[in-house]
């Protein structure tokens, strides 16, 4: 049966849609705005344990003896688990690169500061925490190794002995012919930049309720788990257990970002468990553990990048050196986010060949993980601090520069070198939309006042790619296998005609359930509040991944247009029965069944599914009697990888242009954001309301990146920010206005055109950040080539102008 | 995150809590107010009190209060409270001004006056303008009633001259001169973040040349300090930027071991004690000339 799934709003069977494409208050916000959500640490489950971990206090050590037995006679101490118990009845954690994995306890060395080297379960979590302080660990205490270039050196200590090295990865990767594009340039940016550690916050950590059987030999877990599905695979591989005998149950979870990996903390939950004879055991990531060793330090960055151009101003090349640091282990997809800049190497621009030189190494520090954007942010920061020193270089104004080297729209679709293939965009009308938001002339005339009196005012205009639609293809350079990223929904009407949708993902903030209510009361021509949306765990729930990589929304999208597609055909051969005509006859158009142009010929959704239900004596004797269907959407046209990592891996390509306007205060070297405006497109909006608010998040994140957040560790591995006062959100004071245009092309390849949006602005507004105090720092001659651009860092580059108050004018 | 075992008592008034004090081996004891700063030690074990002793059902603690020349602020007063409170906007602007830069409404609305105070954070607003304003801190113990300058209070990083049973009861803000220009301003990282570097400036303007002037920088160093050898460069001369520029030099020369950390280095807090010197005593020129005194 072959599935129709509209490509725009006009193919839907409606009239005129009155709910998709419109700002829709969520349906998620009730229960959140009352507290009724039921986040994981709300659930209560009868004889619960639960968990407090002891983590290590060196950043490398070996460990010569783990003493539990004071603990254990701790009255309401229920279970203890160590090193022993992980290599008992746990593998190694899978890893990127493979081989790099290891156990959920430290069983002969720790190798970062927070690794888990014990467990309690215990009856509440006061008593837990005064179990694992009677807990004796001795510690050989061995040199830590923090710097990836000095782990690089052939005598380093090693993180892994076994490993005989701390290099994961060392390839490159050359799409064309590099060498001759950089040697016939006319002109070659060469630089190097910094990337500090940062990554997700959200406002609830991470939490796992996990319960094993002992006679079923499964595991059911609970948990704020963003991939249910994957996870569940994750922990199967674990535990040695078929995967239908783990199932997963994601609760609502505040927030991800990709900061909720949460598979170690839940693999000691589960030994904690087993040991406590299938007890459930909680354990509630607090936020020390969290910023210590939590699931999202990311992109630990030291890059060497250059671009070749030619004097007219063209962009012929461009080569990125990345060693990334990724920590003590391979476990947390720090490796994926180095592998997805392939999905939009080469940004917005025509540049024809590249070259990936990419080093994965391994120190003392906490696992490198995912964050909003997956790897991105970072290399379009340097792409776009070349393109600003390329224009400088040759006298042109950065977005003149930038709008040469655009893709023209008459391209699409086009193949990046590094293999992806991007679906549709409009980038000069972006650019256009975003200058005139602004009115970029006359903050350039301001600057040249504002820089007569010797003010700092910079004008960052920069542009990227958000690559939507994430596929497996896309990290095929770092060892993940396969290709294909399914995404289904059930969609069931009742014999009242009320509609009721199954999905395999819980909330997690995007408002993905009332998306779906929009598209199933556009397509049946019922009212939103006659729809309700069910998770489903991972052993019930129809194929499904979640959220992740900007895919969601498109996901669900067709999952639940190509449902409602076929329900509409099986509908129809009922109501050709019913009518005595042929199904071809019969159409659906705003919630009625039936011949078009015959007023008495017409059917309501309800009627049809009430007959179905009722009178399956009527229908005709092949067909399934429900009003019911399942479709599993994925991705369609994906290639597996090349030799050189060349797929088409992520299925959109959504663009924005960002102009910021700072001033840099001389003497203190503070930042102060004066205007922030963008324009982005991001194809069919299928809740603009949505769309905005994924906006204006991600531009506060990428300012909290551009000026703030930073993990930092002193030279022995010690964390230097393990709270909020030294780890260091943006809050609401600072975080602009951010004003904001919309351009629509739609994606010729998606359902309703609409284009991945999720982790949408940090791909663009560190860059423009950067951008825009690196034009104030030009007429003193300096760069800021590290991130965050904090204001220790701005007063040294200013100081070392010589640009002291005593200097008078610059 | 959850607390070591702890005994817990709420005492009514102070003559029991300074009985219960008494009673037990003060060091064990650690005194709750409005937890701010407490409660997060205790998550983080850091503080290992035996005794948690809560003084915050002693209502006789709270409360702002009209001396002859200056106002009496009871220790368990909210910072809310003084924000609140019309009797310290017109006493002294510049102690009001101070306490709405601290944290975040939140943080005031559980912070308290005499908790700010004790706690001796060096990065913290209400010490340093205790002492460029010469409050008066009112002590019980054993003993009885001590009253301490301010300047003899705070010691070092989260050490006062508070002796082992002794409870901070009130602080005496001396009403602001009359014609006294005044400033407070502060860098941090972000809105509401404790201070890089704060500096503090009073100053009167007489026959157009600076009278009483002082200076205090705080958040640098191990504590808030006044800066006598800036105060005498302004002493009697005529204001410019010129002249507050070298007082802002002399603080930078003066500031004794300033603090380093991952926020900001040692030299780049001395180079802002310079900065935010020059800025608070521009700024308090321009309120003293516009006081019309």
């Amino acid at each position: 049966m072959a599935v129709d799934i509209p490509k725009s709003f006009e193919a839907l069977p409606t009239s005129s849609p009155r709910h998709i494409g419109r700002g829709r208050r969520r349906v998620e916000d009730p229960a959140l705005l009352t507290g009724r959500t039921q986040f994981v640490d709300d659930v209560e489950l009868p004889r619960m344990l639960h968990c407090a971990i002891l983590r290590s206090p060196f950043a490398h050590a070996k460990i010569t003896e783990v003493d539990t037995r004071e603990a254990e006679s701790l009255p309401g101490v229920v279970a203890i688990v160590t090193g022993d118990d992980a290599l008992r009845w746990s593998h190694p954690a899978q890893s990127s690169p493979e081989g790099w994995g290891t156990h959920c306890l430290a069983t002969d060395a720790v190798r970062y500061v927070g690794e888990p080297v014990a467990a309690v379960a215990a009856v509440n979590r006061y008593v837990a925490e005064d179990a694992i302080e009677l807990i004796t660990v001795e510690y050989d205490p061995l040199d830590a190794v923090t710097d990836p270039v000095a782990a690089m050196a052939p005598d380093s200590t090693l993180v892994h002995a076994g490993q005989g090295t701390n290099v994961m990865m060392d390839r490159v990767f050359t799409w064309g012919e590099v060498d001759q594009a950089f040697e016939a340039a006319d002109h070659v940016v060469s630089e190097k930049f910094r990337w500090n550690r940062m990554g997700a916050n959200p406002t609830e950590t991470f939490g796992c309720i996990c319960e094993w059987d002992p006679l079923d030999l499964s595991l059911t877990i609970r948990g704020s788990i963003q991939s249910p599905s994957m996870f569940g695979l994750g922990r199967a591989a674990t535990f040695a257990l078929p995967s239908n005998k783990v199932n997963i149950i994601s609760q609502p979870h505040g927030g991800s970002f990709g900061g909720k990996g949460g598979t170690r903390g839940t693999d000691v939950t589960c030994l904690l468990s087993r040991k406590a004879d299938g007890r459930p055991v909680k354990w509630i990531e607090d936020r020390i553990e969290y910023l210590t060793a939590g699931g999202s330090q990311a992109w630990d960055r030291h890059y060497q990048a250059s671009i070749s151009v030619r004097q007219d101003g063209t962009v012929t090349g461009l080569r990125v050196g990345l060693i990334d640091d990724l920590g003590a282990t391979g476990e947390a997809y720090g490796a994926i986010c180095a592998a997805k800049p392939l999905a939009a190497f080469t940004g917005p621009y025509t540049i024809p060949v590249a070259e990936y030189d990419l080093k994965l190494v391994a120190t003392n520090k906490v696992p490198s993980g995912p964050y909003r954007g997956m790897g991105p942010p970072p290399h379009f920061f340097v792409l776009e601090q070349l393109m600003d020193l390329a224009a400088r270089r040759l006298g042109m104004d950065p977005a003149e520069f930038r709008r040469k080297n655009f893709i023209p729209n008459e391209a699409f679709p086009y193949t990046i070198p590094s293999g992806n293939e991007y679906d549709s965009g409009n980038y000069e009308e972006v650019l256009n939309q975003a200058l005139a938001l602004a009115d970029y002339p006359a903050l350039r005339s301001a600057q040249a006042e504002a820089r007569q009196e010797g003010r700092l005012v910079g004008i960052g205009v920069a542009s990227a790619i958000e690559p939507g639609v994430f596929d497996w293809n896309a990290y095929a350079i770092v060892g993940m296998p396969g290709t294909g990223v399914p995404e289904g929904a059930t969609v069931s009407i009742d014999i009242m005609g009320f509609i009721t949708v199954r999905v395999g993902f819980s909330l997690e903030g995007q408002g993905q359930y009332t998306l779906i209510s929009q598209l199933v009361s556009d397509y049946f021509g019922t009212d939103p509040e006659m729809v309700r949306v069910v998770y489903l765990d991972t052993q019930s729930a129809p194929p499904s991944f979640g959220p992740g990589g900007s895919r969601l929304g498109v996901a669900i999208t067709g999952a639940v247009l190509g449902a409602c597609d076929r329900i509409r055909t099986k509908a129809c051969r009922v109501v050709a029965a019913l009518m005595q005509t042929e199904p071809e006859n019969i159409v659906l158009h705003d919630g009625l069944f039936g011949i078009p142009g015959v007023p008495e010929a017409q059917m309501s959704v309800s009627d049809v599914a009430g007959t179905m239900l009722a009178r399956s004596d009527l229908l005709p004797p092949d067909v399934d009697p429900r009003p019911e269907a399942t479709h599993v959407w994925t991705a369609p046209g994906r290639t597996p990888a090349d030799e050189e990592g060349r797929a088409k891996s992520y299925l959109t390509a959504a663009q924005a242009v960002h102009v910021v306007q700072v001033e840099i205060d001389r003497e203190t070297g503070f930042v102060e954001i004066q205007r922030y405006c963008l324009a982005d497109d991001c194809g069919t909006r299928l809740n603009p309301a949505t769309v905005e608010g994924q906006t204006d998040g991600s531009v506060a994140q990428g300012i909290g990146a551009a000026l703030l957040e930073e993990y930092s560790f002193d030279e022995d591995g010690q964390p230097q920010t393990t709270t909020f006062m030294d780890y260091l959100m943006p809050t609401v004071y600072e975080i602009p206005k951010v004003e904001k245009v919309a351009v629509v092309t739609p994606s010729p390849f998606t359902p309703l055109g609409a284009k991945g949006c999720g982790e949408g602005a940090i791909h663009t507004t560190p860059a423009a950040v950067l951008c825009a105090i690196n034009d104030a720092l030009a007429p003193i001659g300096q760069m800021a080539r590290e991130v965050p651009a904090a204001p220790k860092r701005l007063w040294e580059l200013i100081r070392a102008a010589g640009d002291t108050p005593e200097d008078g004018l610059i | 995150m959850k607390p070591a075992p702890f005994e817990y008592a709420a005492p009514p008034t102070l003559d029991e809590a300074l009985a219960i004090l008494s009673e037990n081996d003060p060091d064990e004891v650690k005194i709750l107010a409005g937890g701010q700063s407490l409660m997060p030690l205790l998550n983080m074990r850091l503080a290992r009190p035996e005794l948690l002793l809560d003084l915050t059902r002693i209502d006789e603690l709270g409360g702002v209060r009209a001396l002859d020349s200056a106002v009496s602020i009871g220790a368990l007063a909210t910072k809310r409270d003084v924000e609140d409170s019309s009797l310290v906007r017109d006493r002294n602007p510049l102690f009001m001004e101070s306490t709405v830069m601290i944290g975040h409404p939140q943080i005031r609305n559980r912070g308290t006056v005499g908790g700010s105070m004790v706690q001796a954070d060096p990065a913290a607003e209400y010490p340093a303008v205790a002492v460029a304003l010469g409050a008066e801190l009112v002590a019980r113990g054993p003993g009885g009633e001590r009253v301490i300058e301010a300047d003899d209070f705070f010691i070092t990083y989260l050490t006062t001259s508070l002796e082992p049973g002794e409870i901070l009861t009130e602080v005496r803000v001396p009403d602001l001169p009359a014609g006294t220009g005044w400033s407070i301003q502060e860098v941090a990282r972000r809105h509401g973040d404790f201070a890089i570097v704060g500096a503090v400036a009073m100053l009167r303007l007489e026959s157009g040349v600076c009278v009483d002037p002082r200076i205090v920088i705080f958040g640098a160093s191990d504590r808030a300090r006044r800066h006598p050898e800036a105060e005498a460069l302004l002493a009697g001369e005529r204001p410019s930027a010129a002249l507050f520029e070298s007082a802002g030099q002399a603080v930078a020369q003066s500031l004794e071991d300033p603090t380093d950390d991952v926020h900001a280095s040692a030299d780049y807090r001395r180079d802002l004690a310079r900065v935010l010197c020059a800025r608070t005593l521009s700024e308090a020129m321009e309120r003293a000339e516009g006081s019309g005194a």
